[in-house]
């Protein structure tokens, strides 16, 4: 095996010798489900960067003047028609107007909240995978204990003493994330530490910071990137659950999650009330995790 | 004989129980709200809420009122709800078992449909029926808990008529039918992948080509063989997914307005009920706790190669 002559073939310039690995773009365009969410979810981006042009209606404006149909006056949620294709609420507020302002609060709470539990769970991953002792040891029991509390009912103690807010929203849902990230991270610098080319880097005389930095980090940047997009439908769920429960954000902000708290006396009546921004949610939360699996796949698939 | 690793992890859990009433009792403090004066009442005086705040010792440092609540925490006193007026330790005797219940038969039905739908998906091997599997867990993995509940009250409750929409009954009856099926959707999809996983990985295995060549029928190799085989990774999923399942009953005991300890937490907090949310949250926790070390040392004992912290 070691001994075959092609081995001994060096490449001709000093360009690098590049492992036949295709750009995540190309094994993307091989896998029609990724791909596929890939496109929802700039669609939806896209949306909520323009939801000011994009959406029909003032999410707030109430109308409650009341319609006559049939020669009877009727009064909001009206039913989806022309005008409003979501239909509207109790007050007579553009349904479909409200989504949009709510995909953009949960995109951007996704976004916000997973990089904000990265950046806290890599840092404490990394020192607990490489000073061991007490270090190593007070971050993964404090770990272990914030893994054990139920973290929705923690996220609203949270909001409750700081007041619910966007901001103070992120900040719940940075503080029951992160764990979950400590104890991946740690894993995957235990695994990396005793690979070889660490050893290597060391016998050259590398520091342990240079190790760090220009070996392990970048061999395990891969999986926190897909952590990072795995992260985000559970980051919108958990606002979704926080704003239903009155611990998110505060009326009139539209939230996906609020809306269907708001239309919950509604279900029987107007059903589309909760069933279009449920939908949507759902389909934001599917297309991360299918886009998160397909990377996932593509990882799996170049480690073999 | 225990291994080493089980019995450090023995010897800490007191200590990790400590740490967490500790979180709690810093999470509780910072809470707005004044205690006395929410246990005293609306319109109480100046002078009860003065007495109140004397014996709870409210004025006390800090460091003393830590030491004070860790000393009851010890002895199993979480002091008197605001809104019952019982002990907290009652009132979460009385819930805990409801919220137990409700696990346990949710857990029970994910397992059941979990694996059998992992099994059909095996025993077909055709690539619509993976793909269908991977679409049918993926997508309960992303509805949303509180919707999902809400769209099945209206559906199999109000519409159909099938199940109450609500409520807690004394014994097995069937209210507790739609919030374990809520819980248990999800961790269904999930489980059913796994099983399909594992099952797929031995389905070529030597002791299958064994059996086969013994003259075993397809259904006899299947469950005689493969299933017993492949249990183990899914028990040891199951069980490392009952405290997701658990993070998903507070959602589903509100929903249904299920009295358990879920619902009792968010009731404490909705009305600052500090000692009724510090024993909830600690009962709950601890039970994670428990949960993660059980199967932890259940996992050790099916497969003693495993070998923790070497």
């Amino acid at each position: 095996m070691a001994s075959k002559p092609e081995a001994l073939t060096l490449p001709p310039t000093n360009e690098a010798w590049q492992p036949a690995r295709p750009s995540v773009w190309r094994s993307l365009g091989r896998d029609p489900l990724a791909l596929g969410s890939l496109v929802v979810i700039a669609g939806l981006v896209l949306v909520a960067l323009l939801a000011e042009w994009v959406a029909p209606y003032d999410p707030t404006a109430i109308d409650m003047a009341g319609r006559v149909i049939n020669g009877q006056r009727v009064f909001p949620p009206y039913a989806p028609d022309a005008a409003h294709w979501f239909g509207t609420d109790q007050l007579g507020r553009d349904i479909l107007s409200r989504v949009i302002f709510g995909v953009r609060t949960s995109l951007f709470i996704g976004l916000v909240v997973r990089g904000g539990v990265m950046l806290v769970g890599v840092t404490l991953g990394l020192v607990a995978g490489y000073w061991p002792g007490v270090v190593r040891g007070g971050i993964l029991r404090f770990t272990e204990i914030m893994l054990s509390f139920p973290p929705l009912l923690i996220a609203m103690v949270v909001t409750a003493v700081l007041q619910p807010s966007l901001s103070t929203v992120t900040m719940a849902l940075i503080v029951v994330g992160w764990p979950d990230v400590v104890r991946l991270v740690y894993g995957q610098v235990l695994v990396a530490r005793e690979m070889m080319y660490v050893e290597a880097a060391r016998s050259l005389g590398a520091s342990e910071g240079r190790i760090l930095a220009r070996h392990i980090v970048p061999n395990i940047l891969e999986t926190i990137v897909v952590a990072f997009s795995m992260g985000i439908p559970g980051a919108v769920m958990y606002e979704a659950g926080l704003s239903f429960f009155g611990f998110g954000l505060q009326p009139p902000t539209p939230s996906l999650g609020s809306i269907i708290s708001d239309g919950r006396g509604y279900m029987l009546a107007a059903p589309w009330y909760t069933v279009f921004p449920g939908l949507t949610l759902a389909l934001l939360v599917l297309a991360f995790n299918l886009l998160g699996e397909g990377l996932l796949r593509r990882n799996r698939r170049h480690q073999a | 004989m225990l291994p080493q690793y089980i019995l450090r992890r023995l010897f800490a859990f007191p200590f990790i129980l400590v740490g967490l009433s500790t979180v709690i009792f810093v999470m509780v403090y910072l809470l707005p709200g004044d205690p006395a004066r929410l246990m005293a009442g609306q319109g109480a005086t100046a002078e009860v809420v003065e007495s109140i705040r004397d014996e709870l010792g409210l004025d006390d440092p800090l460091p003393m009122q830590y030491a004070r609540y860790l000393w009851h925490f010890a002895q199993g006193d979480f002091g008197r709800s605001f809104q019952s007026h019982r002990l907290v330790a009652e009132d979460i005797g009385t819930v805990y078992p409801k919220t137990l219940q409700l696990a346990l038969a949710a857990e029970a039905l994910a397992v059941a449909a979990g694996v059998l739908l992992g099994l059909l998906a095996t025993v077909v091997r055709q690539r619509w029926a993976n793909a269908a599997l991977l679409g049918i867990s993926v997508a309960s993995l992303s509805l949303p808990l509180f919707w999902l509940a809400l769209s099945l009250q209206i559906f199999l409750s109000l519409q159909l008529g099938w199940l109450p929409p609500s409520g807690y009954r004394q014994g097995l009856d069937k209210y507790i039918l739609l919030p374990a099926i809520t819980l248990a959707l999800p961790t269904a999809g999930y489980l059913a992948r796994i099983t399909h996983a594992s099952l797929a990985q031995l389905r070529d295995a030597d002791f299958m080509r064994t059996a086969y060549a013994k003259g075993a029928t397809e259904s006899r190799a299947v469950l005689r063989h493969l299933l017993p085989n492949a249990l183990i990774p899914i028990i040891s999923v199951a069980g490392t997914d009952l405290s997701r399942l658990l993070a998903g009953i507070l959602i589903v005991e509100n929903i249904f307005a299920w009295p358990g300890i879920g619902k009792y937490a968010y009731d404490a907090l909705v009305h600052r009920d500090m000692p009724a949310l510090q024993g909830a949250v600690l009962v709950f926790g601890g039970s994670v706790l428990l949960v993660n070390l059980v199967v932890d040392v259940l996992y050790t004992v099916a497969n003693p190669q495993i070998r923790y912290g070497q």
